[in-house]
């Protein structure tokens, strides 16, 4: 009883934080979606849901119903972020796997390497990029020399040799996938760190092969790791509009994100920024009860395994 | 307006919070503008015909509150309130400390450190990323700024719907009848100088790299075709990330073809969407870069073409080039007339806590030697001073033969248009285009 109410008291900060931070800010927003805008063209909100507004989500649905640009610009960041998702899993899951498994008495360092990245800003690593990925650039070079900027252009995924810069759809995912996946990597390996040897072990001895072990037993196991690293790199992708800003800044790699910047910086239509704002809300909302929803099943399958 | 926005009808109760929202009481609005008991009325603001007679008439665009949209041929005289009078005559500069409030990198700083010796005094400077945000600030009356600097004509309707501004004291001004071009003393903005005097000027025009583009851009019947003939280099191109700056580009376009007289402040739906489909068309031709980092990326050789502010082709050749990178590869063409020229100004808050200071301050930037060595030593922007001439700087070696035309003139000034204020209707219209067009 005593504890139970320590820690209550303890949690209070916290709950006020995000309570202040989140929920009411959301509030806010869907208070100025839901408003008006003054004669000066500043978003009025309408604090009471009764008095809600519904004209300005209504135009941005209809925009998005008639194959508007808001259509385009969604369909656009779905498209890059699932993509970059699927990279993610398919570099970091053999990454997180050998670091658990396989790296031994390494494995302190393999974390930290997989820290390491942290330690520099996002924005940092990107004003990186730029100048390794510019036509005279290291990183430029380096992939000529390499072949696979032949590749790339032989795939029709890069439009002219030395050209990564040059507004291309390929460099903005790989970039968001550069940015992100650490955040992937790290649930994935202490998901995979956790998984009991002695099941694997269990499922040698009765005759699995290496292959059918990892597919029945530690792939089955490591689901919660790749929902949850998959939830933590594609909400921070959605919202991401500076990735392409800097790596492109072309109208045809606009994200959703870059949409919402530009209501909200500038112009007349700050609501429309709000009401975008809501409504990626609202897609990363169903997405999140997937992801919950998702980690009970599996929880539960693997304690009734 | 008949605009869908619009439609959801408002509650009384929502409409008194509506009108109170706007902080303002514009239902007073047409006392700041026009008819002033000191001044003749001038333009639109005050008195259009009245009753029947008001249907002969064609409607003319309206700010906030109905306040008029100062034009070239519609010059408008910012009254002067009971309430908000300039500072007397002859008073003391304060002790300060001055805030400022400006574009960041928008002064040089060596400027104000001379400034704050002479006067005994501090300069503290707060930055804004836009105007909007500039405004939203100031509105919200959270910080008294002595001076502002970087606002400008799109948003001079705003400033005085929201009494953002105190009237300036010419007495303490005389660096602006002395060095300011006549063409901007009494411009048709601010008749009389009242609320602004101009800080720099600028022009939209082509900047590029001249190793790199063969073509003779400036040697084009129509030098802006070459943004639709720039296949060759593809993903090299810029264009500049402001609606009004870019959706007017084919607008010029057009009217350098036809030899039509653009309306660059144009609120007509059909134009501004017809500049917006010509623009996207730039996607498939050359892919370009929608950013303002021109100053940075044509002298670094990452774009070679790019829709820029003159300001930047100065500056790009002042600081950003690297080892190895001569000046003169820079090239810059501005049209001589029916484009874009802006200018930016120099306000003093209507709060402001040290306004002698303030105007000692406005003053000592209109001098001729501070205004020159801020354009030369930092910003690139040209300041609108007789003085300033390009020939001579070129002659000194401080700037390339190929920058000439990044040095505005007054009679070039004069021939081109400002971005000016929109109705709420017309700002729009711009908007919705341009999230189209970024839409890709």
């Amino acid at each position: 009883m005593h504890s139970r109410w320590t820690w209550r008291i303890l949690s209070l900060p916290g709950v006020a934080w995000l309570s202040i931070f989140f929920l009411v800010a959301f509030y806010a927003v869907l208070s100025v979606a839901f408003g008006n805008q003054d004669t000066l063209s500043l978003p009025v909100p309408f604090w009471n849901p009764l008095d809600w507004n519904v004209g300005y989500v209504l135009d941005a649905l209809r925009n998005f119903w008639h194959g508007g640009p808001f259509l385009i610009v969604f369909a656009r960041t779905i498209k890059f972020v699932v993509i970059a998702m699927v990279l993610s899993i398919a570099l970091g899951y053999p990454v997180a796997y050998f670091a658990a498994r396989h790296a031994g008495r390494w494995k302190g360092l393999v974390l930290v390497a997989l820290i390491v990245p942290f330690w520099i800003n996002y924005l940092m690593r990107m004003l990186a990029w730029i100048n390794l990925l510019a036509p005279d650039g290291l990183g430029t070079k380096v992939l000529h020399h390499l072949g696979i900027e032949r590749a790339f252009l032989w795939l029709g995924l890069l439009a002219e040799p030395g050209g990564w810069l040059n507004g291309q759809p390929t460099t903005v995912i790989l970039a968001l996938l550069y940015g992100y996946i650490p955040f992937l990597i790290l649930p994935l390996f202490a998901a995979l760190d956790r998984i009991d040897q002695r099941q694997i072990e269990a499922a040698r001895d009765l005759g699995a092969s290496p292959l059918g072990a990892f597919l029945r037993v530690t792939l089955p196991l490591s689901v919660p790791g790749i929902l949850a690293g998959t939830v933590l790199v594609a909400l921070p992708m959605f919202g991401d509009y500076y990735t392409a800003d800097l790596v492109s800044a072309s109208t045809q790699t606009n994200m959703i994100g870059n949409q919402i910047d530009e209501f909200m910086r500038q112009g007349s239509e700050k609501v429309t920024g709000a009401v975008l704002t809501m409504l990626l809300a609202l897609l990363l909302l169903v997405l999140m009860f997937y992801y919950l929803r998702s980690t009970r099943q599996a929880g539960a399958e693997a304690s009734t395994a | 307006m008949d605009h869908p926005k619009d439609r959801s009808r408002l509650s009384r109760r929502q409409f008194v919070r509506l009108a109170a929202g706007s902080a303002v009481g514009l239902g007073a609005a047409g006392a700041l503008a026009g008819c002033e008991n000191t001044t003749t009325p001038i333009g639109a603001g005050g008195g259009g015909p009245a009753g029947a007679a008001a249907e002969l008439v064609v409607g003319k665009p309206t700010g906030p509150g109905g306040l008029p949209l100062p034009r070239p041929d519609n010059a408008v005289t910012w009254a002067i309130t009971d309430t908000n009078e300039p500072i007397a005559d002859g008073r003391p500069a304060e002790r300060g400390p001055l805030r400022v409030y400006n574009y960041a990198d928008y002064i040089d700083p060596a400027l104000l450190k001379r400034f704050e010796k002479q006067y005994s005094t501090s300069v503290q400077v707060a930055t804004y990323n836009s105007a909007d945000e500039a405004i939203a600030k100031l509105a919200s009356g959270a910080v008294a700024f002595d001076v502002i600097i970087g606002l400008s004509g799109s948003n001079i309707v705003d400033l005085i719907a929201q009494r953002l501004l105190q009237p300036l004291n010419h007495s303490y001004l005389s660096n602006l009848a002395k060095n300011v071009w006549p063409e901007l003393q009494d411009p048709f903005y601010d008749r009389g100088s009242r609320y602004t005097v101009p800080y720099v000027v600028w022009l939209d025009g082509i900047g590029w790299r001249n190793d790199k583009v063969k073509e003779d851009i400036a040697g084009m019947p129509v030098p802006w075709d070459i943004f639709w003939h720039a296949q060759a280099y593809r993903g090299q191109v810029g264009i500049l990330d402001d609606k009004r700056d870019a959706l007017s580009m084919p607008m010029q376009r057009d009217a350098m073809r036809t030899g039509v007289r653009p309306d660059l402040n144009t609120e007509d739906a059909a134009v501004i969407s017809h500049a917006e489909r010509e623009l996207a068309q730039l996607g498939a031709i050359c892919n370009p870069k929608v950013t303002i980092t021109d100053y940075q990326t044509l002298p670094e050789g990452k774009t070679v073409l790019h829709h820029s502010w003159s300001g930047d082709l100065l500056s790009a050749a002042f600081y950003y080039l690297p080892k190895g990178v001569k000046a003169d590869v820079l090239s810059f063409w501005g049209p001589q007339q029916n484009g874009v020229v802006q200018n930016d100004f120099l306000c003093i808050g209507r709060a402001a806590k040290s306004p002698v200071l303030a105007h000692a301050f406005v003053d000592y930037v209109l001098d001729e030697k501070n205004a020159y060595s801020n354009f030369v030593d930092f910003t690139g922007y040209t300041p609108p001073q007789k003085a300033i001439d390009a020939e001579a700087l070129i002659r000194r070696g401080l700037i390339p033969k190929s920058l000439t035309e990044a040095v505005v003139r007054p009679d070039q000034f004069a021939a081109n248009q400002e971005l000016l204020q929109l109705s709420v209707t017309g700002e729009r219209l711009w908007d919705d285009a341009w999230s189209k067009f970024k839409a890709g």
